[in-house]
């Protein structure tokens, strides 16, 4: 009974990911065809197309990503879990958090670009800008994965700075999702903290926390579209067409959004 | 008022409450409230709501720290060892079976929700379990309904079959004492006398505390009974005493007459 209401969900689900996907594979070419005639200095196909944009962007994303929300899960672990509920670290952590993740992603970005990237900014003036290497005109091969450390760096404090509040609230509202008597009646039964945080806690709000680190990171992919889309593209390798990247957070935001509703599927249950 | 418990040999106190007393924040709970458990009694409570029942139970298994800003004074003592300085809580929430007032079903299949215990308490081996698993559903009368579909959910069972689950759980881990709280409110009345039947054979393995709100179940089932009320234990003495036309307080006789209040 429990399966096939299970099989019933995620054939639902799965056929919002088949939609998704169908269309990127439609629209494919024409994808192609845009970013080709936006990026009209490029005269080799590695790097015109989505392709390109798609590892640059993973390669950018990805990494920073996990770091933030996975620093995220952790301290919200520590907050729900083990800090004690007097702590003066919980109200502030906390009142930081509820802050952050009131402000709109937009204002990130804009926030970055004045800050970081602009020309009196912090990295210009320490002399960290440089332009991208790869955009060439004569159509030398570039390297996709190199970067710029210290604009790697300043991406990172942006996509931490997004992310992780909300990692740290989605993962908290997990946690205390999984009601008290579930907790207590498992310390009944004399187990440990440990044992009741993997067998029943973490099991119960597990989807839920995997629901909130994609939505965390599909706002930090708003903020970090503005700046990929407006100002990084000459700092950083991959192409510079706007429409081909900001294609690209299109297709990012709705595949994190479905993935995001296919965890959030009633998830009482598990085994 | 303390009497000694029906039976000569019943000299033991397994659990020595000395003058508990426990606040919610500013609210008493509990006015220091003292008395003995003896090894294999039946021990009833009864008492109207917020008479402090619950808060008893959660000051023997060391549940009330869960529950913030609450001031515990006074001492309870397992087997002369006072559970406050106890290093093990684990062990001795293992040592303590705990049935609440409203079924809680592990989100696991019935199976896994009655071998939980014993498998924090590290036991592995597939045939033991089972054994375990057995012999507890058959304890709480559960045995017959479940024995076929041992792998479904335990939330999915209805109400009182959910209750007799937590009992099969509460006494998976062969618990020496088990705290029932109110365990028949979501069970029917047939299904009740099977668990009293079974709580009647338990007695020779384990103390029972009995927490109640049907004063005519202690009456079939507890050797001694306690009267509490507002906090305060208003007479704990051999339930024929407390049931009898001259208990020692009036309100005992008012309570259990149902001409309280």
């Amino acid at each position: 009974m429990i399966r096939s209401e299970l099989r019933k969900k995620i054939a639902l689900q799965g056929g919002a990911v088949i939609i998704v996907g169908a269309v990127f594979v439609f629209f494919w070419n024409d994808l192609r065809k845009t970013a080709v005639v936006h990026i009209q200095t490029s005269s080799t196909s590695r790097i015109s197309g989505i392709l390109p944009s798609l590892i640059s962007d993973l390669n950018l994303i990805l990494p920073i990503s996990l770091l933030a929300v996975l620093s995220g899960v952790v301290c919200a672990f520590y907050l729900e879990e083990w800090c004690p509920a007097t702590s003066w670290i919980r109200g502030f952590i906390g009142s930081q958090v509820n802050f952050l993740t009131e402000i709109p992603s937009l204002l990130y970005g804009l926030l970055a670009i004045m800050v970081l990237f602009s020309d009196p900014g912090v990295l210009k003036e320490i002399g960290a800008l440089s332009p991208a290497q790869n955009v060439n005109e004569s159509g030398v091969e570039v390297a996709l994965f190199e970067r710029n450390t210290l604009v790697f760096y300043a991406e990172t404090l942006i996509f931490i700075l997004m992310a992780m509040p909300i990692a740290i609230k989605t993962t908290q509202e997990a946690l205390r999702s999984v009601a008290t008597p579930i907790r207590e009646s498992t310390y009944v039964l004399g187990a440990t903290q440990w044992q009741v945080l993997t067998k029943q806690v973490v099991p119960l709000a597990f989807p839920k926390i995997l629901a909130g680190g994609c939505r965390s990171m599909s706002r930090a992919l708003a903020a970090a579209a503005l700046l990929i889309g407006i100002h990084i593209p000459s700092h950083t390798p991959g192409p510079r067409g706007i429409p081909d990247r900001f294609v690209l957070f299109l297709g990012g935001a709705l595949l994190l959004s479905t993935i995001s509703s296919f965890l959030t599927v009633e998830s009482g249950t598990h085994k | 008022m303390n009497s000694n418990s029906q039976n000569g040999s019943q000299t033991t106190p397994i659990i020595e409450v000395t003058d508990l007393k426990v606040h919610y924040g500013n609210t008493p709970a509990l006015n220091g409230v003292s008395f003995d458990v003896y090894q294999n009694e039946i021990l009833g409570i009864i008492g109207p709501a917020q008479s402090g029942k619950t808060t008893l139970l959660k000051v023997i298994n060391r549940t009330l720290e869960f529950t913030p800003d609450t001031t515990v004074a006074g001492s309870v003592k397992l087997d002369g060892e006072d559970i406050s300085t106890i290093g093990d809580v684990y062990g001795l929430r293992r040592r303590i079976g705990m049935v609440q007032p409203l079924p809680v079903g592990l989100p696991l299949s019935i199976y896994d929700n009655v071998a939980f215990a014993p498998r924090t308490a590290g036991i592995r081996a597939k045939s033991e379990l089972d054994e375990i698993v057995e012999r507890c559903l058959q304890q709480a009368a559960l045995w017959e309904e479940v024995k076929d579909r041992l792998n479904t959910l335990g939330t999915k069972l209805s109400g009182g079959q959910q209750q007799r689950l937590t009992i099969a759980r509460a006494l998976s881990h062969q618990p020496d004492i088990l705290c029932l709280d109110e365990f028949s409110i979501a069970v029917d009345p047939v299904t009740t006398m099977r668990i009293e039947e079974v709580l009647k054979t338990l007695r020779t393995e384990m103390t029972i505390l009995l927490v109640t709100n049907l004063v005519q179940q202690a009456k079939r089932l507890a050797n001694r009974t306690a009267f509490f009320l507002n906090g305060d234990l208003i007479e704990i003495d051999t339930t024929d005493i407390i049931f009898s036309e001259n208990p020692s307080e009036q309100a005992t006789y008012d309570y259990v007459n149902g001409t309280f209040g």
